[in-house]
């Protein structure tokens, strides 16, 4: 159980002069529950898109389940499932289509590639919609049929940016169901959120993020330390917001 | 609010020239050429300076450059570059300012300004004195409003229709008769041109109904005042601003219908509870599974095999009929491969934010070729067929059917060189596509129109080159029996287009794979 399956050293990546992530060391124990927490535009997405090898960092080193990610993209790649943060997905697919395809690209007999599919959109609750259209599908649809396509070919690591942004509670819980299911068999999720509630109930293992930096990670309760995670995350990103009596002419009363 | 969009128009311009040096190389590309079209006109119009009837040959050039506009876009071209109404759709404004805005940023860009450039060559062609000239003016400011107005109304009904399911069927023919209409100036014209039956007096007769068009009324204007009948000239080009006002009216009509109506394209469309085909065939079965899907099912596509067949046909009319049907039959099947390497130059932008789903299952080289092999397989297995059967129209249609079999070869090499060109094409020079509310067919976001006419030029001249040496082969044969020349050089041609798609498609993996984050990357910022 106490094989690193995520394992980052000094990953960084600039846009122009803007730092994104700004050299990030993260370890993740295989069979975690891990989640990667931060404000918006704190780098979130830009480090799981390094992680998972669809951006290319300006420098550091990302090992997956013993694979490194950038020496050979490829292979670490089929060991991995990734539901980046906008499931943007083939919408004139079928949601049985859809998965079969995604089975399918990744070698898989058609016949396995059918029945998994078949049986994840039952897990998924998406049977009674599996003939429609995906671009007929709600953000929550999209999103489940999203982790229905990173989870046929039985990862042992999975990636997930932002699974429940935009899921109704009915949905948001057949998700995590689905992903704590998955974790208890000795597979690794890692994700990203805002929403420490969720990160909280879930996650074993949290890592803060902010400006490019993780300013602290451990276990929940380590990062947590006797406070809610809401208030830990806080006092450590700290409130940002000033300069509110400038706006004297925002709101009814001032007209 | 004109100003303000225009500005915002030059702003999403620059930053996406500064964005990456592709865009710059491309956009100097694209501005060069709109620079050579832009004299070339003005040379042109101002030649017919003492000329027989000039006013009526102006008419004409004018009347051609209108139906270019309406045409381009459609085949997506960088030149419909215009803001998205959606995103102003939040803001409260009136319909006026907000349709004189949207054409004033769509009239900013290098394209539009060539335009008014070149078509000032009528200052010297047809404008005789001070007031003919400041008419001139005018009618040229005009006549290049009048055809992006135009443009943007029918681009905006086109893509009302393929929001419907029915629509989408119905769209696709209606491209159709804009395509005949415009092989009526451009292919018939030059032919009769050629025969020596154009003179003066035709274009005289064909003035007859041209000056009633709006572009016509735009050169009448300019020929009244240069005769002296300036006030003749200033209510013309009153009836043209009419003209304009009343398809700018319709154009925002038609516009802000369509940003608060939905896709119904796809709507309670439950497809069959069939599994995707091929299931023997690996990874390079289920691409073209996948493909062959969306040929069927993406609106667009079809729209872009019909103007592939369209073109074909309207490309081969003005020599069909002649001793030289045989340039028009080769024409047409080059223009095959050109047409569809143009579609295609760009399929990693097309396929959008899902081509990262795809990215993320590629997991060796051998998967990549498979999967850049089944997608080129995919496109050949439509249109080759396609091709075939178009050409064997022509050439029945030309009362030679048996030739078919001599444009076989041409149309297998221009399919395989298509294929191949837009496989290297796609990953080479990959942008960001974005569909907008306005328009049926995806187009380059803004800033990359450049890089969507090097592809574009890239296709519709780098085809032929591949061909030639076939097309040579068709001809210099000419003394073979043909029951050992008809069937040697289509096997040859189809070995020769073959080996181009394979080598360029293996080529096209070896690429993609070296530079897959970067694909991912364009085509997550595509909008589909």
């Amino acid at each position: 159980m106490n094989e690193v399956a995520i394992a980052v050293h000094g990953l960084r990546k600039s846009f122009g002069a803007k730092q994104a992530v700004a050299g990030i060391d993260l370890e993740i124990a295989a069979g975690s529950f891990a989640g990667l927490v931060g404000p918006n535009g704190a780098g979130k997405t830009t480090s799981l898109s390094m992680m998972t090898g669809l951006l290319r960092p300006d420098g550091g080193k990302v090992v997956v389940h013993g694979l490194d990610v950038w020496a050979d993209p490829a292979a670490a790649k089929a060991v991995t499932g990734v539901v980046p943060a906008e499931a943007r997905l083939f919408d004139r697919l079928s949601g049985a289509e859809l998965l079969e395809y995604a089975g399918r690209l990744r070698a898989m007999p058609a016949t396995e590639a059918r029945s998994r599919a078949a049986q994840l959109l039952d897990v998924l609750d998406l049977t009674d919609d599996a003939k429609r259209l995906v671009a007929d599908y709600s953000t929550g649809m999209r999103k489940k049929a999203a982790l229905g396509c990173a989870l046929i070919h039985n990862p042992p690591v999975l990636f997930l940016d932002e699974p429940l942004e935009g899921v109704d509670p009915v949905s948001a819980d057949v998700i995590r169901r689905l992903l704590t299911r998955f974790v208890s068999s000795g597979s690794t999720v890692l994700f990203s959120s805002h929403v420490m509630e969720t990160v909280e109930l879930v996650c074993d293992h949290v890592s803060i993020i902010d400006e490019g930096r993780i300013v602290a990670t451990g276990t929940t309760d380590q990062v947590r330390g006797g406070k809610t995670l809401q208030q830990a995350f806080i006092d450590l990103v700290g409130a940002r917001a000033t300069g509110e009596e400038d706006l004297s002419w925002l709101g009814s009363l001032s007209n | 609010m004109a100003r303000l969009l225009v500005q915002l128009k030059l702003r999403l311009l620059t930053n996406a020239l500064r964005a990456s040096r592709r865009a710059k190389v491309s956009f100097i590309i694209s501005t060069t050429f709109a620079a050579l079209v832009a004299i070339g006109t003005f040379l042109l119009l101002a030649a017919l300076r003492g000329g027989s009837s000039p006013v009526a040959q102006t008419g004409a050039v004018f009347t051609v450059f209108a139906f270019g506009w309406l045409l381009v876009p459609l085949i997506s071209f960088g030149l419909d570059a215009t803001l998205d109404p959606a995103t102003l759709a939040l803001y409260p404004l009136r319909t006026r300012p907000l349709a004189v805005g949207l054409l004033a940023a769509s009239a900013t860009g290098a394209w539009p300004l060539a335009n008014v450039i070149g078509l000032l060559g009528v200052t010297i062609g047809i404008a005789h004195g001070g007031a003919a000239i400041v008419v001139a003016i005018l009618a040229v400011v005009l006549q290049v409003l009048f055809c992006i107005a135009l443009a943007r109304l029918v681009t905006t009904g086109l893509a009302g229709l393929l929001r419907s399911r029915r629509g989408t069927d119905l769209a696709a023919f209606a491209v159709i008769p804009l395509f005949v209409l415009y092989e009526a100036f451009t292919q018939v014209v030059p032919r009769l041109a050629a025969e020596g039956k154009i003179t003066a007096a035709t274009f005289d007769n064909l003035d007859r109904w041209l000056r009633w068009l709006p572009p016509g009324l735009a050169v009448h204007a300019i020929g009244d005042a240069a005769a002296g009948h300036v006030g003749t000239g200033v209510l013309r080009l009153a009836l043209l601003a009419a003209i304009i006002v009343a398809i700018g009216w319709l154009w925002i009509r038609s516009l802000s219908r369509a940003l608060v109506s939905v896709d119904t394209s796809t709507q309670a469309s439950a497809v069959r509870g069939r599994p995707l085909p091929f299931p023997r065939a690996g990874v390079l079965g289920t691409v073209i599974g996948r493909y062959l899907i969306y040929q069927r099912r993406e609106p667009s596509a079809i729209v872009r095999w019909c103007v592939l067949v369209v073109v074909m046909v309207a490309a081969s009319v003005s020599t069909i009929r002649t001793p030289a049907y045989h340039v028009a039959l080769y024409l047409s099947a080059v223009l095959a491969g050109g047409m569809l390497s143009l579609f295609n130059a760009n399929w990693v932008g097309l396929t959008g934010p899902a081509f990262t789903l795809e990215a993320s299952a590629l997991t060796s080289r051998r998967v990549i070729r498979a999967y850049v092999a089944g997608r080129n397989l995919a496109l050949a297995v439509i249109a080759v067929p396609v091709a075939v059967v178009v050409s064997f129209g022509l050439a029945a249609f030309a009362g030679h059917p048996l030739d078919g079999f001599l444009v076989l070869p041409v149309d297998l090499a221009a399919i395989g060189a298509g294929v191949a060109l837009s496989s290297l094409y796609a990953v080479s020079m990959a942008y960001p596509a974005v569909k907008r509310v306005g328009s049926p067919i995806p187009n380059a976001a803004d800033g990359h129109g450049g890089q969507q006419f090097a592809g574009t030029i890239g296709s519709l001249f780098g085809v032929p080159i591949v061909v030639l040496p076939v097309i040579f082969a068709v001809t210099l044969t000419g003394s073979v029996p043909s029951a050992v020349r008809w069937p040697v050089l289509a096997l040859c041609a189809a070995g020769y287009g073959l080996t181009a798609a394979w080598g360029a498609g293996r080529w096209a993996a070896a690429l993609a794979a070296a530079r897959m984050p970067e694909l991912c990357q364009v085509a997550a910022s595509s909008k589909l």
